[in-house]
């Protein structure tokens, strides 16, 4: 494949979150960027991720040439050709010995378009495997099989995000854009200028708890609870939109009958929400006419996160918002590919265009594209979580290759994660960095970033955009696009990956969506760029786009919204006298995910440089423990040591830990692996945890710029 | 297979039916079959939302837990108003008061508690006919729905109401009734109220707050006997005295409903006495809920209740078989009369190692009470104020060691830590967020020559984020920078070179009668011209004072200077007018004979519905005006452009109101009318809106009756924004006016380039519908004949083909070689360079 020339300025987009804020970027002297005005989303603002997102790519610790395992166990520098014979050796010897399906895929949400895309179909057809997912799993799962339940498609948010200006109550549930996609909340801020209210609902006053007109702090876990307590008060005191209830949605009797069990008095003990400030907020819902329902990974990541969403959808519905214009229900995607990654066939149980891979239509129609038999096609997959659980063992996967997926550092229960990959037979990770999963892998590859390739994103929108090329990728390094070529004509498959640009790829992905849930076959680049974006579904080559879903009807067999009767239950894992603190996880502003990329920019760690452990004044009193100290969090699946923040910005029975470091740092080796029984979520929000100061000598100054475990680890054999 | 487990449950209420859940949550629904007895004719209600029913505030239909579909849904079968009458031991069968027998496995009894109701003198009816149940007409307890909606029948008709017992669910009745307009007197034996769960401080207190209320509180008394031959009509105490009244509600206690699990030869003693495996003393059968007495207690709120569910479910599921049952810690929430009330626990202290902590404030009803022993809470009362409830329920629910300071407790130091002052704040207080500005860097800035807002925020890169910092940021850059502070002239100021906000500029220019741009220079800003202000004040002159304006060509757009449109080759566009797009043979063929003449290289129809000839040298526009003969379209300036119509009433099969008349007619007004940024306009005969008015600066839409609706601040260029509905008029009389007053008003207030799709959010719908319809500020006359006075004056430029205002304005000589080309303000140079980044790429 050969690239366009560079050229010096290219309006494209941020490599972070799925805000996918529109950037500019200038190519000379050196790479750097500034907020694109143009583009509507942001309007030219950025947050430091954004602002400092050249950083990633000049990069001394990059990758630039792929490296293999030598015999004495180390990782060392050898040429593409023999990396990828040695993988596509891999793959061969573990379809013989084990069979397909104990070749293993994971994909990520930071993937384009196309990648996503073409991973699958290399599952599908090159591999002939069932088991491919990706680490969407861990962000969107719950939201988005609660939004299949209710309104039978799946769009993070099915209206654009102007739209939230003109509200006059957003309830965000569970979400910190503040930090997690500052630019966000310029809308909110809008919102409120009008005189709009802002409800959130956090156990941590976070920054975006800051900013609202009424915080709920409700005990992790309790999210139906808090639901269905505001869903009573709405129904108490009259306030449901009874002929929108009766046009629109189906239901509604059952539901109602859940709400008489969650009186406010009984909702402020289970959840610690006092009654007046839920009536409030219920009120504030109640009396808008126009609103909107947002939720995060708050509700999402727990093993009850599908019943969560759906106890907050049920709160939109009674309010009349979901196909509303000017109004709606929503889910706030993370990923910077969060929503297009669900959508082209690397999740599971999906097929290209969001369709499901046990339906024979479905089948049919991607098959004929792919020019394969329907039948060839494998059935659903392990969901992620489970597949790793699955590796090295009798019967599951032998043999792993991964991309964009740190899931090591991202896992629940990491240290069984690290486990279970370090006795996979072969373990190969193409990233930009040597990452904690690629330190453990036989090949790492070298990615191609953000800056260096074409491509498209979906954002949390719905809206396709164009990732663009602005400098040539170092020597040395590929682009994933190429890899899976090259891997494919090495398993003899070359045939069925025929393309030169990632466009081609892309108008084969919009072929393989056409009448499907996410139907792309009217997008094209041309198209994109014209529009600054196309909303999908666009179905024809004449159709623009669509902004605004469910306005006439949802996607349900009967066009009207459901919906679900969920009620209370306890977290997975409840605090005890061992373990009498909950502990929660989020992400701080200056990190991103897993840290691969950000962790490695000076000016970030600058601002956060360190995983901390958040407490309550009251608790680390009691506990002995000052602000700045150092301090152990425990759980029964291991245990960190990690700096004290003393903040009553936190409720006094929980800890917060954000997730985003490795090793001693890393909070998800505490989290709990409980799934949710639908999505296969699993409970990253809420789990037992106890706390102690730590009095061992603490002048090893913890940071992640600290070269030290990265070179001893290449030195050694993970899995020996 | 087996066959499924057979289990019965006596009682539908909150335990019986909350154990069949707990059940069938924990396993497979074809592993039990599940029959229930339950006394009431429907489904599993609320009880707790009872007093809500009583006093109004919730709808019977509202607080059903358990519908009777919930049944079927889940394969239950529910005698719904049909009593167990006899348990048969030996056989494991049940009877029903219809004498339907019922084998079991396992058998619940769940059969709640009755109210206590004294033998008091003259309870009974008079005759056995009058009124259904045991007592005299206007007598009650208050246990059932039932109960509840005969009590409101009866409320409805009469004016007293008294209620013997000042416990929790005597308060409640009284609340409830006094909600619904009686006057309510609460009798009680005891000398003061609640003093099951409340201390005499705390009873006293909640006795005033009542009796603030209208309740009046009766301690210390005891009734003997009720007054009344067919109905109740008072009460005769003890002491001698009597009370008037005409309905009676008896809530003088509860008992445990004990007489069926007593005829069964049940172990009994206050309640149905059961193991820690919730087992009576037949192991086959188990008891739950108010019914039942566990070591010795007997409970009666709901959250013990739902305990004891939840173990007895999870050994009847066999999910854990050996699951015991320890007990509850009590704790209750409610409002009494509206007063919030909370209470755990016990409510007074033990000894004198008890550690007592009270905080009482009359005045406000507020009275706090907490009782600490080994550093644990085990007690509390908190009246008036629960606002410490939630946080003091987990301490007291986990046994947690509390806080050294105590008063932490009854009152947490706010949410919100106090906010320092900008002046106050730490060098190193983080001040934005999103790029982790510090309130040194900011201070920094400033030091290092940075004198406005935003050239704080361009050097630091706060605000550019989120934006919520920017208060705290100006605040800072206000505290520190002093005097030495430049405001941010973009945010206020109308042009940069002149520092004033345009209602300032407009009155200075008014009061000293400046009438060109260069006087504004002059007077306003010290003499400092800014090539950059000079547009602006040009068409901020040109707007209020219409023709009476000293021109200075230089301070206009090449545009403006020659009445054209600019081409990127250089050439210009001119497009005639051609009012409401309703054009004629003739005036055709005018258009094409200049076309031939000039050689126009181009002859296009504009998205406006005119005809634009394209490619004309400079040298040739004031010949083509000449022979066109037709004024100027005004393509090319920061005015009122087109007024897009349909084909109206005339032709159209759908159309219901003369779009094209209306068109024309307000083209012909206000053409060529200066303003902020263009204005474009359209018309529409019908709501089908083939002119698409809804997306212009201002549309008409003729609707239904000869009616008009008027839509303003709509776009459809690169920012799409469907117009605000301003209001709707019977005629295009008033269409004309009321367009024209916006159009004056938007000319006053709108920022210079400022488009109405920012200008009418900006101001707010509702701002200007008052201003411009209802006339809330009283300046619409002024607005009216100031825009009269504009478009009175109006002279069409292309005049000057006939007297060129200077020599060389034609000639291509003069011109200097870079002519700024208009630059739109809201594309930055980032932005141009991208659009030319994207060209290249292509």
């Amino acid at each position: 494949m050969t690239a366009p020339a560079a050229v010096d300025v290219v309006e494209t987009h941020c490599p972070y979150c799925a805000l996918q804020c529109g950037i500019v970027a200038r190519t000379s002297p050196t790479l750097s960027v500034v907020g694109n005005r143009a583009f509507p989303v942001n309007a030219g603002a950025l947050c430091a991720k954004g602002w400092n997102a050249a950083a990633v790519v000049d990069h001394p610790e990059r990758l630039r040439e792929p490296l293999a395992r030598d015999r004495a166990g180390r990782l060392v520098p050898v040429g593409w050709r023999y990396a990828l014979d040695r993988i596509a050796l891999g793959i061969r010897d573990t379809i013989r010995t084990h069979g397909a399906d104990a070749v293993g895929i994971l994909g990520s949400g930071a993937l384009t378009n196309e990648k996503a895309y073409l991973l699958g179909k290399f599952a599908r057809v090159a591999v002939g495997t069932a088991n491919i997912d990706y680490n969407g799993r861990y962000c969107m799962s719950s939201g988005a099989a609660a939004s299949n339940k209710a309104f039978g498609l799946d769009r993070g948010l099915p209206f654009p995000l102007e739209d939230l200006e003109h509200a006059d109550v957003v309830l965000l549930a569970g979400s910190n854009p503040a930090e997690t996609m500052p630019p966000f909340v310029r809308y909110l801020e809008t919102l409120k200028g009008r005189g709009g209210a802002l409800v959130v609902i956090d156990p941590r006053r976070s920054a975006t708890a800051q900013l609202a007109t009424i915080h709920l702090q409700p005990m992790p876990g309790t999210d139906t609870a808090l639901a269905n307590g505001l869903l009573h008060v709405l129904l108490r005191d009259g306030l449901a939109n009874q002929p929108y209830i009766e046009r629109r949605t189906e239901g509604f009797a059952k539901v109602r009958a859940v709400a008489a069990g969650y009186w406010p008095e009984l909702v402020e003990r289970i959840t610690g929400v006092p009654e007046k400030k839920l009536v409030e907020a219920a009120r504030l819902l109640g009396t808008s006419a126009r609103g909107f329902v947002l939720t995060g990974r708050g509700p999402e990541q727990q093993a009850q996160g599908v019943a969560n969403t759906l106890s907050y959808i049920n709160i939109a519905l009674v309010c009349g918002f979901p196909g509303t214009e000017g109004s709606g229900f929503g889910i706030l995607t993370g990923q910077g590919n969060g929503q297009g990654g669900r959508e082209h066939g690397q999740k599971a149980d999906q097929l290209p265009g969001y369709r499901s891979i046990t339906d024979p239509a479905a089948r049919r129609a991607v098959a004929g594209v792919w020019r394969v038999s329907p039948d060839s096609i494998p059935g659903p997959g392990k969901s992620a979580y489970e597949l790793l659980q699955s590796c090295g063992t009798e019967g599951g996967v032998r043999a792993l290759f991964v991309m964009g997926f740190n899931a090591v550092v991202s896992s629940p229960s990491a240290n069984e994660v690290a486990t279970r990959l370090a006795s996979l037979d072969f373990l190969a990770v193409s990233d930009f960095f040597l990452s904690e999963t690629a330190k453990m892998a036989d090949v790492v590859l070298p990615s191609a970033q953000w800056a260096e390739e074409d491509g498209t994103m979906t954002n949390l929108e719905g809206r396709v955009i164009r990732r663009k090329r602005a400098v040539a990728a170092p020597l040395g390094v590929a682009s994933d696009i190429g890899v899976i070529v090259g891997l494919a004509e090495r398993l003899g498959k070359r045939k069925w990956f025929a393309y030169d640009t990632p466009e081609d790829v892309f108008n084969e992905l919009a072929r393989a969506t056409k009448g499907a849930p996410a139907d792309y076959s009217g997008i094209t680049y041309a198209k994109i760029e014209a529009q600054r974006g196309v909303f999908w579904p666009c179905p024809s080559a004449e159709h623009t786009g669509t902004p605004r879903l469910f306005l006439d009807a949802f996607a349900t067999p009967s066009g009207k919204a459901r919906f679900h009767a969920v009620k209370h239950k306890l977290p997975a894992e409840a605090p005890d006298k061992e373990y009498p603190l909950y502990l929660t996880t989020g992400r701080v502003l200056a990190q991103y995910q897993s840290g691969t990329m950000t962790r490695r920019v000076a000016a970030l760690n600058a601002m956060s440089g360190t995983a901390v452990a958040e407490l309550h004044p009251q608790t680390a009193a009691r506990l002995k423990i000052t602000d700045g100290g150092r301090l152990t969090v425990k759980t029964r699946r291991g245990s960190v040591e990690v700096t004290a923040k003393v903040t009553r910005d936190i409720r006094p029975d929980t800890v917060f830990m954000p997730f985003h470091w490795p090793d001693e740092q890393s909070a998800n080796r505490l989290t709990n692996d409980a799934l949710d029984p639908i999505s296969r979520m699993p409970e990253f929000k809420v789990c037992a945890a106890r706390v102690d100061p730590l009095v061992k000598d603490s002048t090893k100054a913890p940071g992640s710029t600290d070269l030290g475990p990265v070179l001893r680890d290449l030195s050694k054999d993970t899995r020996s | 297979m087996t066959s499924p487990h057979r289990l019965v449950v006596i009682g539908n209420g909150m335990a019986g039916a909350r154990l069949v859940e707990d059940v069938l949550a924990r396993a497979n629904g074809d592993r039990f079959q599940v029959t229930m007895f339950g006394d009431e004719p429907y489904g599993n209600y609320n009880r707790i939302l009872l007093s809500g029913v009583l006093a109004g505030t919730q709808q019977p239909d509202d607080i059903f837990i358990n519908p009777l579909d919930w049944y079927t849904d889940n394969n239950v079968t529910l005698h719904a108003g049909i009593g167990a009458a006899r348990i048969d031991r030996e056989a494991k069968v049940v009877y029903g008061s219809d004498g339907r027998a019922e084998p079991y496995d396992t058998l619940v009894i769940a059969t709640g508690s009755v109210p206590f109701v004294p033998p008091f003198e003259n309870l009974a009816p008079t005759e056995p006919a009058h009124g259904p149940g045991p007592y005299k007409d206007g007598v009650y307890v208050f246990r059932t729905l039932e109960d509840c909606e005969r009590m409101l029948a009866r409320a409805a008709d009469v004016k007293s109401a008294a209620v013997i017992g000042g416990g929790l669910l005597g308060l409640e009745a009284a609340r409830g009734l006094s909600g619904r307009g009686l006057e309510v007197n609460v009798v009680h034996l005891m000398e003061h109220l609640m003093e099951m769960q409340l201390d005499r401080d705390a009873g006293l207190m909640l006795q005033k707050s009542m009796e603030s209320l209208g309740v009046k509180v009766h301690l210390g008394k005891a009734t003997t006997g009720l007054l009344g031959n067919g109905s109740v009509t008072g009460l005769q105490f003890k002491d001698g005295s009597t009370l008037d009244c005409d309905l009676l509600v008896v809530a003088a206690g509860i008992r445990p409903n004990v007489a069926l699990a007593r005829s069964a030869g049940l172990e009994i003693k206050r309640g149905i006495v059961v193991s820690d495996g919730m087992a009576t003393s037949d192991p086959s059968i188990c008891a739950v809920g108010e019914c039942a007495e566990h070591r010795g207690l007997v409970y009666g709120l709901v959250a013990p209740l739902w305990e004891q569910t939840a173990v007895l479910a999870d050994r009847i599921s066999g999910r854990v078989e050996d699951k015991v049952y320890e007990g509850s810690r009590t704790s209750t929430k409610l409002k009494v009369m509206g007063v919030d009330l909370a209470v755990m626990g016990e409510k007074q202290s033990r000894d004198a190692d008890d550690e007592v902590v009270t905080y009482a404030e009359p005045g406000r009803g507020v009275y706090h009470k907490l009782i600490v022993r080994d550093g644990k809470l085990v007690g509390a009362i908190l009246l008036g104020d629960t606002s410490a409830a939630p946080a003091l329920q987990q301490l007291f629910d986990r046994s947690t060691s509390l806080p050294e300071s105590r008063a932490s407790l009854l009152f947490p130091m706010g949410d919100a830590p106090a906010q320092l002052s900008a002046a106050d704040m730490p060098d190193d207080a983080q001040i934005c967020n999103c790029n982790g500005v510090s309130k040194g860097a900011i201070v920094g800035a400033l030091r290092n020559g940075c004198k406005t807002f935003k050239a704080v925020c361009d050097a630091t890169r706060a605000g550019t984020g989120c934006g919520s910092c920017k208060v705290q940021v100006k605040a800072i850059v206000e505290a520190v920078a002093g005097d030495n502070l430049q405001d941010d002239p973009a945010a206020h100021y109308y042009v940069p070179g002149v520092a004033m906000a345009k209602r300032e500029l407009i009155g200075a220019i008014k009061d000293m009668n400046l009438r060109s741009v260069s006087q504004v220079f002059d007077v306003l800003a010290a003499g400092r011209e800014d090539p950059g202000s000079k547009a602006g004040l040009a068409s901020l002159l040109k707007t209020m004072w219409g023709n009476d304006v000293v021109e200075e060509r230089d301070a206009r757009f090449i545009n403006d200077r020659v009445h054209a449109n600019i081409q990127k080759d250089r050439t210009y566009s001119v497009v005639p007018r051609i009012f409401g797009g309703v054009t004629s043979a003739a005036d055709l063929r005018k258009i094409a004979d200049v076309a031939d003449k000039y050689n126009v290289r181009m002859v296009k129809i504009t998205g406006g519905q005119r005809i634009d000839l394209l490619g004309l040298t400079r040298e040739q526009l004031p010949e083509v005006w000449k022979d066109l003969g037709m004024p100027s379209g005004h393509a090319y300036t920061k005015a009122f452009r087109t007024c897009k119509t349909c084909v109206g009433t005339e032709f159209c099969r759908f159309g219901v109101g003369d779009s094209t008349a209306l068109g024309i007619a307000i083209e012909k007004r206000f053409q060529g009318l200066e303003s902020p940024a263009k204005m474009k306009l359209a018309t529409a005969g019908c709501p089908r809106n083939c002119s698409e008015a809804t997306v212009k600066d201002i549309g008409a839409v003729a609707i239904e009756g000869g009616r008009w609706e008027i839509y303003i601040g709509g776009a459809a260029g690169a920012h799409v924004r469907k117009g605000d509905l301003l209001t709707t008029v019977d005629s295009q009389d008033e269409v004309i006016t009321l367009t024209g007053r916006f159009m004056q008003w938007y000319r006053e207030e709108a920022k210079y380039l400022e488009r109405t799709y920012d200008f009418v959010p900006r101001m707010g719908l509702e701002r200007v519908r008052a201003v411009i319809v209802d006339d809330a500020e009283g300046i619409a006359a002024r607005l009216d004949a100031d825009m009269q006075t504009t478009v009175d004056s109006f002279v069409d430029p292309w005049l000057e083909a006939h007297a060129p205002v200077h020599p060389s304005q034609f000639s291509q000589v003069l011109e200097p070689a870079a002519v700024p080309v208009a630059v739109e303000v809201r594309a930055s140079r980032a932005e141009a360079l991208a659009f030319r980044g994207a060209e290249a790429g292509r």
